[in-house]
């Protein structure tokens, strides 16, 4: 369990992160979504006490982060996997590690069979490939067995054979009852991952919701009806109309939108009317994330650079 | 083999490494201890370490040799029954330190320039939160390694000017041991010193410069003045004061006072350093 609590960053007179209060829950994937810039990054960092908040609160566990006595086996994260010296060997980085916390030995070697980076152990990290650094970096992460696990684009770099097993890590670790906070720019990695979404722009909390609340509440996510009966339609139209329904009308169809697949079925049923479709079309999750942060763009293409920050 | 089971856990996305273990006890490892082991595994776990003492022996080895010919060379004394113009091995290693010191400054300051170079910084916080227990884990590390080595690097030099000197060297057993021992004290508390600058600054070339002002230029600078004040405060500086300890020359002041000068330079540094982490964001 993450918590945070109106969590600020500002540097100067730029807000980073803007009064951020949300928690991460135990058992779930909680995908962390944002545009460039959106302060996602920072808040990883405070979440790790690495950078201090300006004002507000965060969390692990209920405790501060600096206030842990062995962090790693609290929370693992992964935020950069840069972030090891290129001319120590995996192995010596992850021993190192495990000693700070008081990591048993064999460990290291376990987690290293599992990202796969057994034969390449004793390589120096520096030449390692994109991939090979994510998988040291995830191998970092296990490293304590900690009940909270924190990835930053974690994917970033890895084959489709490291991208599905991340994947599968994310979704069994969740299974375990660990807390799982993730980001991504990948949408539709996220849609088969996440089972929670934080979306963030521009430091701000935009959305904090079950992913399947996120898809609805995009505007195309709608209700499809057919039916051979022009003047029913018209009808059935009014009637969706009056209870504040958006709808568009095109040939022998009506495109629903804020009305539940539900409520139009029972609305037809009402009229009478003969139907040879009625179903729903959900937005994609990519649909629903552009909407949602269409606003908070900080570094649009084609010069609609609005508002630099 | 390792290979197989590696490969497997990777293919299949079993998370192997999640099966659900006993907690920890919380007591155990980790803290100052677990920082510490930490360091030290660091330390010896890159080339630069080992590039670095290679640095020192081959520095303390020729700069005693050369200053061991300028003894046994420029001497005008000839004379042999009395014992002027001779000079103690143990001091011309201690001459020697001038360049040689420069290795350990390499190797104290890397141990925490490289963590900001390489971006190893948030790594190292993230598994040691607190700032002060990371830079004490850091000094507990270098003072104990740079003792050893500094004394070692006394011996070597006394060792490479006997020969050379000849008759104008001598070798008082004790006090050689103390030249060495010396040697050893004043590098740990260089060391500690460049440690708290490197935390300060977090760049190595900005490091390195004002190492190199404060304990060769500086001083330099200060001792051509034609100001008898001015000249005082180059015996305040870091690397006089250690002069002044190590030559236990009792002017301007006794050994005692060269050590309590250089060791307040280096907490002073250190204080900086601990002031800068804990302000400053990784």
């Amino acid at each position: 369990m993450i918590t945070l609590r109106g969590l600020t960053k500002r540097y100067g007179a730029a807000t980073a992160v803007d009064n951020l209060t949300f928690d991460i829950s135990p058992g779930i994937v909680t995908g962390f979504l944002g545009p460039n810039g959106a302060g996602k990054s920072t808040t990883m960092r405070m979440i790790l006490g690495l950078d201090r908040p300006t004002s507000g609160s965060v969390l692990v566990g209920g405790r501060q982060y600096a206030a842990l006595r062995h962090p790693l086996r609290e929370i693992g994260a992964l935020l950069d996997a840069k972030a090891v010296h290129p001319g120590r060997t995996a192995r010596n980085h992850l021993l190192a590690m495990a000693r700070s916390n008081g990591i048993d030995r064999e460990r290291v070697d376990e987690v290293l069979a599992t990202v796969g980076l057994t034969e390449v152990a004793g390589r120096r990290a520096g030449g390692f490939s994109l991939g090979m650094g994510q998988r040291l970096g995830i191998a970092g992460a296990l490293l304590g067995d900690p009940p909270v696990l924190m990835f930053d684009e974690p994917v970033n770099g890895l084959d489709p054979d490291g991208v599905r097993w991340v994947r599968q890590l994310m979704r069994s670790l969740a299974e375990e009852g660990r807390t799982v906070f993730v980001s991504s720019h990948l949408m539709s990695e996220m849609q088969l991952t996440a089972d929670h979404l934080v979306v963030i722009g521009r430091g701000r909390l935009i959305a904090d919701a079950p992913i399947e609340e996120v898809i609805a509440a995009s505007s195309l996510t709608a209700v499809r009806v057919r039916s051979p009966e022009p003047s029913g339609l018209a009808a059935l139209r009014e009637r969706l109309a009056a209870r504040g329904a958006g709808v568009e009308s095109r040939d022998d169809e009506l495109i629903v939108t804020g009305a539940t697949v539900e409520e139009v079925g029972d609305l037809a049923h009402g009229l009478g009317l003969r139907l040879h479709e009625l179903c729903t079309r959900e937005a994609s999750l990519e649909q629903a994330y552009m909407e949602l942060t269409a606003g908070s763009i900080e570094f649009a293409a084609g010069g609609r650079n609005e508002e630099a920050a | 083999m390792t290979r197989t089971i590696g490969d497997a856990a990777w293919a299949d996305g079993r998370a192997e490494s999640t099966r659900t273990r006993e907690p920890s006890p919380g007591g155990t490892g980790g803290g100052l201890g677990g920082a510490i082991a930490a360091e030290w595994t660091k330390l010896w776990s890159v080339r630069s370490t080992w590039w670095s003492l290679l640095a020192g022996v081959v520095l303390m080895a020729a700069t005693s040799l050369q200053l061991a010919l300028y003894v046994a060379n420029s001497n005008t004394n000839t004379d042999p029954t009395d014992d002027r113009g001779v000079v103690a091995v143990g001091q011309t290693a201690i001459g020697a330190l001038e360049l040689a010191e420069f290795a350990i400054v390499a190797l104290a300051m890397l141990m925490i320039t490289s963590e900001y170079s390489a971006g190893t910084m948030r790594a190292t916080l993230q598994w040691v939160p607190r700032r002060g227990r990371m830079l004490l884990a850091k000094v507990a590390v270098v003072v104990p390694v740079t003792f050893v080595l500094g004394t070692a690097l006394g011996i070597l030099g006394a060792l490479v000017a006997k020969p050379v000197q000849g008759r104008w060297g001598s070798v008082p057993l004790p006090g050689t041991a103390g030249d060495a021992l010396a040697i050893g004290g004043y590098l740990a508390l260089i060391a500690v010193f460049t440690l708290g600058l490197g935390a300060a600054l977090r760049s190595a070339v900005a490091t390195l410069i004002t190492v190199f002002m404060i304990i060769e230029v500086v001083p330099t600078l200060f001792n051509v003045s034609h100001i008898a004040a001015v000249k005082r405060l180059a015996d305040l500086m870091p690397a006089e004061a250690g002069q002044h300890f190590m030559l236990g020359d009792h002017s301007p002041y006794p050994a005692g006072v060269g050590l309590l000068l250089l060791a307040g330079w280096a907490v002073a540094a250190l204080i900086a350093g601990y002031a800068v982490l804990r302000r400053r964001d990784a």
